[in-house]
């Protein structure tokens, strides 16, 4: 809000310098946001009398603090940093017959959404320009000057905080005004022009037959201030904050009176507004004012009386204020403090209905104290702090992932729906109601696609050597459509995996199915992870022949694989990107939590190697496990050497090239041991596989 | 000729041919020619039983004596060529030292994972327990159970995205105090940190989704002058020894009193400048005593337990540390940026 600081002078002496003042009401709050000087060219080219130069500051209001939506408003929080009270505006109307209650009556239908409605008549106003001192004024406000009347009302609201309306009294069908609710497909063109529909439980202002103005936002075209209106009828009314502000937001509609009221203003004030505002428009436009408001008030709002601890005052600042002091800050702010036994009762004027319990008057305390001299502590008890267990685990997993040379990356949750039409899973996306745009309309069901758009735009960029990897949450309705949410991990490679790999052959250093899952085995290992298992599997982001699930125990952790060339194309990455994701939660599940040792073997190791050829069918799982289980318990390890398919061996076989570590843990093995075992297990790999040997 | 002479002719030939001998190969040779099963030398060893009785002692003794020699000198030849041997081969090995290494790409942390993890570190450090808490929230506890007063004009700065009426997407962490403080009995010292949402347009300082962190403390005793040691405690650990705290009084409804927290700028160290626009402050967090109506909600008694609560975004950290202007980049992940930090 725009806070013209001559206009300001009028309630309060500014005895300071305006950055010193500006500062000290900063600090008390009331933010100054910016000060702004408006030149005597500003005024004239406004429309102004471009006599004057002002200081403007632009103050922040929070929404608790409607009060300070006005001149008289800012002065009062003014009161305690110059140390004196607000001179309130004088008003002093001289009044004729007959009483405006013979012009005009009023009746409110609806008093919980209405608590009052002030009407003043004046009849036989002069309508014409407003004199150069209140355009001014209006201009410095930020405000348009229109005619002496609207002038007016803007005027009043700007210096007391009370929206107000002007009618032209003789466009009232049946010189009545009804508060009431709207009807079934009633309209209204307000003075913008604009034809608004109106829906039952928006509050009007309607005359005998029709809705004159939407209550507390904007008045009505038909009955508007006009060059020919002569008799007007003032509305200074007090509208629920709540039901302004839902008709607002449903006719998508913002004014001055409808920010106000729905920040709450004064009921108390209503009746004032309305005699200054005669007042003012007598001053501009002469005319005659009707003795006697219509001032319609079922429920006077009545001060609330607060009692306050000065010990509660002091144990939630940290402060040892006196309690004569907490008076005096609470007395500054027109609160009317007195102490009876040690016990502060305070009377809170109407106009802050933002205070409603103790705790409020120790902020107001502690405002006028200062927030600035208020000591520095630290709680007296101590505590020990913790992570959470996936807070722990979560930094565990990126250190090996880190290690294993990917790129952590953080991605939006709000995504495109289409790609969880790309995972498949559009059945169980959760869907944004309103979305800023039609591509961030659902939370993401995966990882794995908002990799592959890291990927893409990356290649985009001009880098085309990628690994990626992210820990974060995903998002799914269960079968029984409840929303749910867990922690997921994945990564995404694609290109080299060397920053730097001149005259190494191309083909070994590319990302491919194994060495993502090289990734996910390091991963595992790092952990200690023992027995992962991986099993042929489909998926719609996978490659239908290179895709797997990884198994651990018997629980199925997640799955890997080379991306489908078609998923691939439609996220625009190039390459033959591969990719991992492992539900969060159930990798913690299967990580022990504590390593234990194993004893470092002490007796010497014998190594062989065997070239096995076995059918294309077969799988190296297989094979090794064939190898394993006839070791009688001699192989420590097998580990496979090479792959090897071409014209040495038959079109439909394939040799595997095993490298066997030979070990016991009680003694050294001899030669004729190990080649014993390694006839065995030649044994079973014909019979179980059907192998045969280079 | 005598047979000693024609010894010390074989002695001085062999010698020679032993310090002329240019490989280690050659050398082979020499030693087989003179030191050989059929070498020269062992050959006369034979002869001595052919040799007058009187001889043959002094003979053997010169045979022996000479072979002796012809060993060692062989066995120094020997080092000698092997080292410069050794020393040929590495001249052969010559790499140009300038040419770039081979190495595996890193992995590196992101920036703002590794601000959230450095904010908890402190946090711990101060006693506050992290947890996990979803984002996908309720009306309830996004705004009711914090003390949000329905159809509020506080309720515009925190426009959501809704997924049904009563569900919607969190748009602060303050969300959780309720979750926590419905569970647990006090004294409480917790902490939460990530992704919150707003419907916000996007440029180079806003962004639908950004991050923050929430902590509060319910405890008996806890004061306004806690929260101010808290945070200055805080700003000291993230930004170092020169800032300063400021408090000025604010409006939150889940606190009262309610404070903006402002840290001395980082940048001009308070004396001014265009990212703090003049004032020498950078607003930090919102912080104040948790609201008496927020305690009684959870059921906790607000005369025996007070507590404070503060929360702020986590961008602008790195931004300010790393001179960072365009907040798009934390979530765009080009890895030109993220592998600078």
């Amino acid at each position: 809000m725009r806070v013209p600081t001559e206009w300001l002078k009028d309630y309060i002496d500014l005895n300071a310098p305006l950055d010193e003042l500006a500062h000290k009401l900063t600090m008390a709050g009331l933010e100054v946001e910016e000060t702004i000087e408006l030149s005597k060219k500003d005024f004239a080219s406004a429309g102004g009398s471009g006599t004057r130069n002002e200081v403007i500051w632009n103050v922040k209001v929070t929404p608790n603090r409607g009060d300070w939506l006005s001149m008289v408003g800012v002065a009062r929080e003014l009161g305690p940093i110059v140390g004196s009270r607000i001179r309130m505006p004088s008003v002093d109307v001289v009044s004729t017959e007959p009483p405006a209650s013979e012009l005009i009556s009023i009746r409110i239908d609806d008093p919980q959404l209405c608590r009052r409605y002030v009407g003043v008549v004046i009849r036989n106003v002069k309508i014409k320009n407003s004199p150069g001192w209140m355009k001014d004024r209006l201009i410095a406000a930020g405000m348009r000057p229109i005619n002496n009347v609207v002038d007016v009302t803007n005027y009043v609201m700007l210096e007391l905080g009370q929206p107000l309306h002007a009618f032209d009294l003789r466009l009232l069908h049946g010189s009545q005004i009804i508060v009431r609710q709207a009807k079934e497909g009633e309209t209204i063109t307000t003075i913008d022009g604009v034809e608004r529909k109106l829906e039952r439980d928006m509050l009007v202002i309607a005359d005998a037959d029709r809705p004159v103005a939407i209550a507390g936002i904007m008045g009505g075209a038909d009955t508007e201030i006009s060059e020919q209106t002569q008799d007007i009828l003032i509305e200074s009314a007090n509208f629920n904050s709540t039901s302004i502000r839902r008709t607002a937001k449903r006719l998508n509609m913002v004014t001055e009176s409808s920010y106000r009221f729905e920040r709450q203003v004064d009921p108390s004030v209503a009746a004032i507004a309305a005699m200054r505002a005669a007042q003012l428009i007598y001053e501009l436009g002469g005319g005659e004012i009707a003795r006697g408001a219509v001032d319609v008030y079922p429920v006077p709002v009545e001060p609330l009386t607060l009692t306050l601890r000065p010990d509660r005052a002091n144990a939630i600042l940290g402060t040892s204020i006196e309690p004569a002091d907490m008076a005096g800050y609470l007395n500054s702010l027109e609160i009317n403090t007195s102490i009876e036994n040690n016990i502060l009762r305070c009377c809170v004027p109407t106009f802050r209905s933002d205070i409603t319990r103790e705790i409020d008057l120790i902020e107001e305390i502690g405002r006028v104290y200062g927030y600035d001299k208020l000591p520095m502590t630290l709680p007296r008890s101590s505590m020990q702090g913790k992570d959470s267990p996936e807070g722990a685990f979560r930094d565990k997993l990126r250190r090996i992932l880190m290690s294993c040379g990917a790129q952590e990356v953080l991605t939006h949750s709000l995504v495109d729906g289409k790609l969880a039409e790309l995972a498949g899973k559009a059945d169980i996306r959760v869907v944004v109601r309103n979305p800023l745009s039609e591509d961030l309309d659902s939370m993401r069901v995966m990882l794995i696609p908002n990799l592959l758009q890291v990927l893409a735009r990356n290649q985009a960029f001009g880098t085309s050597s990628l690994s990626v990897f992210e820990i974060g949450k995903i998002y799914y309705r269960n079968g029984d459509g409840e929303i749910g949410e867990k922690l997921s991990l994945a990564g995404a490679m694609v290109g080299s995996q060397w920053r730097r790999a001149w005259s190494l052959p191309q083909k070994a250093l590319d990302a491919n199915f194994f060495l993502c899952k090289g990734v996910v085995e390091s991963l595992l290992d790092g952990l200690g992870v023992a027995d992962a298992r991986f099993i042929r599997t489909e998926n719609p982001l996978l490659h239908p022949t290179r895709a797997a699930t990884i198994v651990v125990g018997d629980r199925e952790i997640g799955f890997l694989g080379e991306i489908a060339p078609n998923v691939a194309d439609t996220l625009d990455v190039r390459g033959r990107p591969c990719a991992f994701e492992i539900d969060f939660e159930l990798l913690m599940s299967v990580t022990p939590d504590v390593l234990k040792y194993r004893e470092v073997p002490r007796y010497p190791a014998i190594y062989r190697h065997l070239a096995v050829v076995v059918s294309d069918n077969i799988d190296y799982h297989e094979v090794e496990q064939t190898v394993i289980a006839s070791g009688r318990g001699l192989i420590e390890n097998v580990d496979l050497l090479d792959l090897y398919k071409g014209e040495q061996i038959p079109p439909d076989r394939k040799s595997l090239t095993l490298s066997m570590v030979f070990r016991s843990l009680e003694r050294t093995l001899t030669d004729e041991e190990v080649n014993a075992v390694l006839a065995e297990v030649r044994e079973a790999l014909i019979r179980n596989v059907g192998a045969s040997f280079r | 000729m005598g047979e000693l002479e024609i010894l010390n002719e074989i002695r001085s030939m062999a010698l020679r041919r032993i310090l002329e001998a240019t490989s280690s190969a050659e050398l082979d040779a020499v030693e087989i020619e003179y030191l050989g099963r059929k070498g020269e030398l062992t050959q006369r060893l034979r002869q001595v039983g052919s040799l007058p009785p009187e001889m043959r002692k002094e003979f053997g003794q010169t045979v022996n004596r000479i072979k002796e020699e012809l060993v060692k000198a062989i066995t120094g030849r020997r080092e000698t060529l092997a080292a410069a041997e050794v020393s040929m081969r590495l001249k052969k090995e010559a790499v140009d030292v300038t040419l770039p290494g081979r190495f595996y790409q890193i992995g590196r942390p992101h920036i703002l994972v590794e601000t959230l993890n450095r904010i908890k570190q402190i946090f711990i450090g101060l006693g506050y327990e992290i947890v996990e808490m979803p984002e996908v929230e309720s009306y309830k506890y996004n705004f009711a159970a914090l003390n949000y007063p329905e159809e509020h004009p506080a309720l515009d700065e925190q426009m959501s995205f809704y997924i049904t009426d009563e569900r919607l997407l969190r748009t602060h962490t303050t969300a959780y105090q309720h979750r926590v403080m419905e569970k647990r009995k006090p004294p409480m010292r917790v902490c939460t940190l990530g992704k919150c949402y707003r419907v916000d347009a996007v440029d180079a300082t806003h962004g639908h989704t950004f991050h923050q962190v929430d902590c509060f403390t319910v405890d008996r005793g806890i004061t306004m002058a806690d929260l101010k040691g808290t945070l200055q405690q805080f700003a000291t650990e993230m930004f170092g020894k020169q800032v300063e705290v400021r408090f000025r009084p604010d409006f939150f409804p889940f606190v009262e009193p309610g404070a903006e927290v402002a840290v001395t700028c980082t940048i001009c160290e308070g004396k001014g400048c265009g990212v703090c626009k003049g004032s020498g402050w950078l607003e930090l967090a919102g912080a104040g005593m948790i609201h008496p109506n927020v305690l009684e909600t959870a059921g906790i008694d607000s005369e025996e337990y007070t507590g404070f609560a503060f929360g702020f975004g986590v961008e602008r950290m790195p931004m300010l540390i790393h001179g960072i202007n365009d907040l798009r980049l934390f979530m765009e992940n080009d890895l030109r940026f993220l592998r600078q930090l």
